[in-house]
């Protein structure tokens, strides 16, 4: 078999090929897809704020230590739901089902006393239906924890295989996936936090 | 039971039930024919399940097509009105039902032709051109183009069932929201574009991960095809201009079905909001349908001249100086809203500026031809088409980038001319050549040239006499969207005019049509037998026409750019490797089942009918649950059998 | 996070780093808004700062930004993004600020958009 001597082997033009590297890139890639779907949101609140239409605005509607509340049980979640990305990187089937399970129990609590603090809202008379400020709101907060539901329920659909079947190089690359969605979503929730919440009882 | 469904949505006037008849009927046919043939499980097995890009980008281009008959039929009513409806005439169309024509007229257009058919030759030449056996995410590919699918079935369900939006193809509120339009018209609009628009988002991410991590080995970043750069720029922009899309329609969606106060003219909502938004994504947009363009072009006129591409690093320069300035320049859909000199001066600036990036690929697609043994295929002339329409449609857009200029002009039809001639004279000429470029790869044979140059002709001609007189009746005051104006005017002659054109551009389909006929017909004699009907210098051109469903038996090594061109020139011969197993993706019919999941949820909260939305909710969740625990979605194809194929087809 | 290859992708060490860091600057925040009377410019300052930062530091402690291998894709996209966000959301203030441009202060608070 003659070999010619120009034919030297090119390199691949990006090393990492694999199904798991072009996965998570492209989860990453929507990850930030979804980013700037939330800064739009966060324009629109950003002009519409101050619009309350004569009602209250947040100085007298938030409930700041609520939200502190709300801020932690999320912080620690995205705490368990990386030791959960780790532990099934390690191929560690307890850990992994342990610290996703973890993470799932506090991210309903989030949901639970998010739902609270916006009913009480309601309750009082002010609904997503008063004014531009509360739309604008309520619009940005509901459609994170719209994102947080379906963090829940992906937790679920992907925990229940490897408590049957144990973890194989499938679920490490969904696994990863669903751990950079959380991770994600705390820092939208660190913009909402600061931006909506901390300033809105400064002004 | 039904939400706010009955029987009044089935009453239409007589030209809707003509339209709705006509479509039924047609569809009829179809499935009669498919019948008569006995090809529901070919259909089904070969096209409607598939993962392979090659006949997902076949779909696009065929639904496509479908919308594009649709979007000329809505043009030249609209032609027909304003030629006739003028001092005690009012034309035969009511003013609603005109509002609808020209909404869905844009929609269709934008959203289902050009996003279509760009989508759709994307998908089958982009993995060709880098060597790549499939895109990055072949199911996503499918789930894509059926939401594409589904959000273009409204358009045409809306004719038959309730109406459509009279709003305009962006659906300004406060007209488009609750108080004003509480109808199911705007709904639809929104519905169709959201669905859509998510097929659309995930396709560019899809596209994104295959081009940066897909290439064949040797493929740098700067040894990619220009087209392949072009689509890159694509999608960069569809990933950051898509959400602002997403986010916007949906709070105009809540507006409408949660009384939301967002966009409403009081409760302290604000509509300038929804606009300045809807243009962040709408600039972006129209570059996101022309870069492609670009890209075809940047691949045929070299090929056709015989001459390598002129300046292949100031083509990557433009392009990404394009992709860049296309973010800065949105303000400029709305000068006239009050925004104040300085905001008005730094966008007009600012969309100067994006001129002189293209200008510089034009001269760089001129300068190849110089010196070049120009063939003058029908590719060729639709490039000289382009240059035509598209350079007077620019220079007009530089001209409404002056805020003064444009605070005379803005929303009369002299902006329409342009538009259209930026759109037709870019969009669709570019898009006819690729085809006719490409045509031979994806079927087998070449396209008949005789019927394509008449149509091109046709076209050209058909498009200068229907636009030219709209820039003049711009400058003499003419609004866009009117359905009757008085004789005193002067208009009447010009509308007469453009709606001669719009029949002559009729025409120019009916000899595509014809073409493709006439072609198929003749498709033995046509037939593309080596590959490469055109001495191409791209991968694409390496494969049999068809290529086999994996593409590369071996996938290919590249040395420099214009890899094809080397391969051919080298002195080199090539090893005789042995054939290996080659790892494909399955189909599936869990992107066709989300399509019509889509589009029946979607029907329902059109129509109030919450609980048949929900469920459809739950169906699309479950599907996705059931395609993650799909255990099969990959196969090896076994080396004998690639063998076999490539044998067969190699010796044909 | 991208690559299955590196080491931090198995540690938990950067997890429990980067909490520590958000548990402080989030109570930073919270302290600084409730029990400092500072100006408003100061305060809001303060909060913008401190949340950057932690969302800096999440970012490179949860999801490994910076750290992986060449070319960094994921790095470039999220400054790529970050560059657009800050184009629109402040461009779009910029813009919708200056829509009363040509419009006569009106004293009717009902309709103040700032």
């Amino acid at each position: 078999m003659t070999q010619s001597k120009a034919m030297k082997h090119e390199p691949l033009p990006d090393p990492y090929q694999d199904e798991y590297s072009r996965t998570t890139f492209g989860f990453w890639v929507y990850l930030l897809t979804d980013f700037m779907m939330f800064a739009t949101i966060f324009a629109v609140y950003a002009v519409l704020h101050k619009s309350t239409f004569g009602g209250p605005g947040p100085k007298e509607l938030f409930d700041l230590p609520s939200v502190m509340n709300q801020t932690w049980v999320l912080l620690v979640a995205t705490f368990f739901v990386g030791f959960g990305g780790a532990s099934v990187h390690r191929k560690h089937r307890a850990g992994t089902i342990t610290y996703f399970l973890l993470t799932f129990i506090l991210g309903i609590t989030f949901l639970w006393l998010q739902f609270d603090d916006l009913s009480l809202l309601v309750k009082r008379g002010a609904s997503w239906k008063s004014n531009a400020f509360l739309s604008a709101y309520f619009t940005l907060i509901g459609t994170f924890a719209v994102h947080i539901v379906f963090g829940l329920l992906w937790i679920i659909v992907l925990i229940l295989p490897v408590i049957k079947r144990g973890i194989d190089m499938v679920s490490v690359r969904r696994l990863t996936c669903l751990r950079m969605f959380w991770q994600f979503l705390n820092i939208i929730w660190i913009f909402i936090f600061s931006i909506v919440y901390l300033l809105g009882v400064i002004q | 039971m039904f939400g706010r469904l009955n029987e009044l949505a089935l009453k239409h006037d007589w030209i809707e039930y003509a339209a709705g008849v006509s479509m039924i009927l047609g569809g009829i046919l179809v499935i009669a024919l498919i019948t008569y043939h006995k090809k529901w499980k070919w259909l089904w097995k070969e096209y409607i399940t598939s993962v392979d890009h090659k006949r997902i980008g076949v779909m696009y281009l065929v639904v496509s097509f479908v919308m594009l008959v649709k979007g000329l039929i809505d043009g030249l009513m609209m032609r027909a009105q304003q030629a006739t409806s003028v001092g005690d005439s009012f034309g035969y169309l009511g003013a609603e039902h005109f509002q609808q024509i020209f909404t869905a007229h844009g929609v269709t257009m934008i959203f289902f032709v050009g996003m279509g058919v760009v989508f759709g030759i994307i998908n089958i030449i982009l993995p060709l051109q880098i060597g790549a056996r499939d895109v990055a995410f072949p199911f996503l590919n499918s789930v894509s183009f059926w939401l594409f699918t589904a959000g273009g079935l409204y358009i045409l369900i809306s004719l038959m069932i309730g109406v459509f939006a009279g709003t305009g193809w962006t659906a300004y509120p406060p007209l488009a929201g609750l108080k004003y339009n509480p109808g199911v018209g705007v709904d639809y609009w929104i519905w169709s574009i959201q669905i859509s628009g998510i097929g659309s988002l995930l396709s560019g991410v899809n596209f994104l991960v295959t081009i940066l991590k897909m290439r064949c080995p040797g493929m740098t970043l700067r040894r990619m095809p220009i087209f392949v750069w072009a689509t890159l720029a694509t999608v960069v922009l569809v990933i950051a201009a898509f959400p602002i899309l997403t986010a916007n329609i949906a709070m105009l969606s809540t507006d409408r079905l949660l009384d939301t106060k967002i966009f409403t003219a009081d409760f302290g909502g604000n509509p300038m909001m929804y606009i300045n938004l809807i243009w962040a994504w709408g600039h972006p947009e129209v570059y996101i349908l022309i870069l492609p363009i670009f890209g075809i072009f940047s691949e045929y006129i070299p090929v056709f001249s015989k001459k390598k591409l002129f300046g292949y690093t100031s083509m990557v320069w433009a392009i990404a100086a394009i992709t860049f300035l296309s973010f800065i320049v949105w303000l400029h859909h709305f000068f006239t809203m009050g925004a104040g000199a300085n905001v008005n001066a730094f966008f007009g600036i600012m969309t100067m500026i994006i001129a002189v990036p293209t200008g510089v690929k034009v001269f760089n697609w001129l300068f190849t031809m110089y010196r070049g043994r120009v063939e003058f295929k029908t590719p060729m002339l639709w490039f000289i088409g382009f240059v035509v329409t598209f350079v007077t449609g620019g220079m007009t857009g530089v001209m409404m980038a002056i805020p003064a200029i444009d605070f005379q002009v803005h929303n009369s039809l002299f902006l329409i001319a342009h538009f259209h001639s930026v759109i037709i004279g870019g969009v669709v000429f570019g898009f006819f050549a690729g085809f006719t470029y490409w045509f031979p790869k994806i079927f087998g044979f070449k396209l008949d040239e005789k019927l394509g140059t008449y149509a091109f002709w046709c076209w050209l001609f058909g498009f200068l006499i229907a636009f030219m007189p709209l820039y003049l009746l711009g400058f003499m005051g003419a609004t866009r969207r009117l359905n009757h104006y008085e004789a005193s005017t002067g208009w009447h002659p010009l509308f007469v005019t453009a709606a001669i054109g719009a029949l002559i551009i009729l025409a120019g389909v009916i000899f595509q049509v014809l073409q493709i006929y006439v072609s198929i017909k003749k498709r033995k004699e046509y037939k593309d037998t080596t590959g490469d009907p055109w001495n191409g210098r791209t991968l694409e051109w390496s494969t049999t026409s068809p290529p086999p469903f994996y593409n590369f038996a071996f996938i290919p090594e590249v040395h420099g750019r214009d890899a094809f061109w080397s391969m051919k020139h080298a002195k080199e011969t090539p090893e005789n490797r042995p054939y290996e197993d080659i790892h494909m993706p399955t189909n599936t019919g869990i992107g066709f089942y989300i399509g019509v999941l889509s589009c029946i949820g979607g029907f329902a909260i059109v129509w109030h009918i919450f609980w048949m939305a929900g469920l459809c909710v739950l169906g699309i969740i479950a599907s996705l649950i059931i395609r993650l625990g799909n255990k099969h979605p990959h196969y090896y194809v076994k080396a004998e059998e690639v063998e076999r194929i490539e044998k067969r087809t190699r010796n044909a | 996070m991208i690559d299955a290859h590196h080491g931090w992708n198995l540690s938990f060490k950067p997890i429990t780093l980067g909490f520590i860091f958000s548990l402080i600057l989030t109570a930073a925040a919270y302290r600084i808004v409730t029990h400092y009377h500072l100006s408003n410019t100061v305060l809001t300052a303060a909060v913008v700062v401190l949340g950057c930062v932690q969302a800096v530091l999440q970012l490179i402690f949860f999801l490994h930004i910076g750290l992986e291998s060449k070319p960094h894709w994921n790095t470039m996209f999220l400054l790529y993004m970050v560059f657009l966000i800050i184009i629109l959301v402040g461009g779009s203030i910029w813009i919708m600020h200056h829509l009363g441009y040509n419009v006569m202060p009106t004293m009717d608070k009902l309709h103040n958009m700032w």
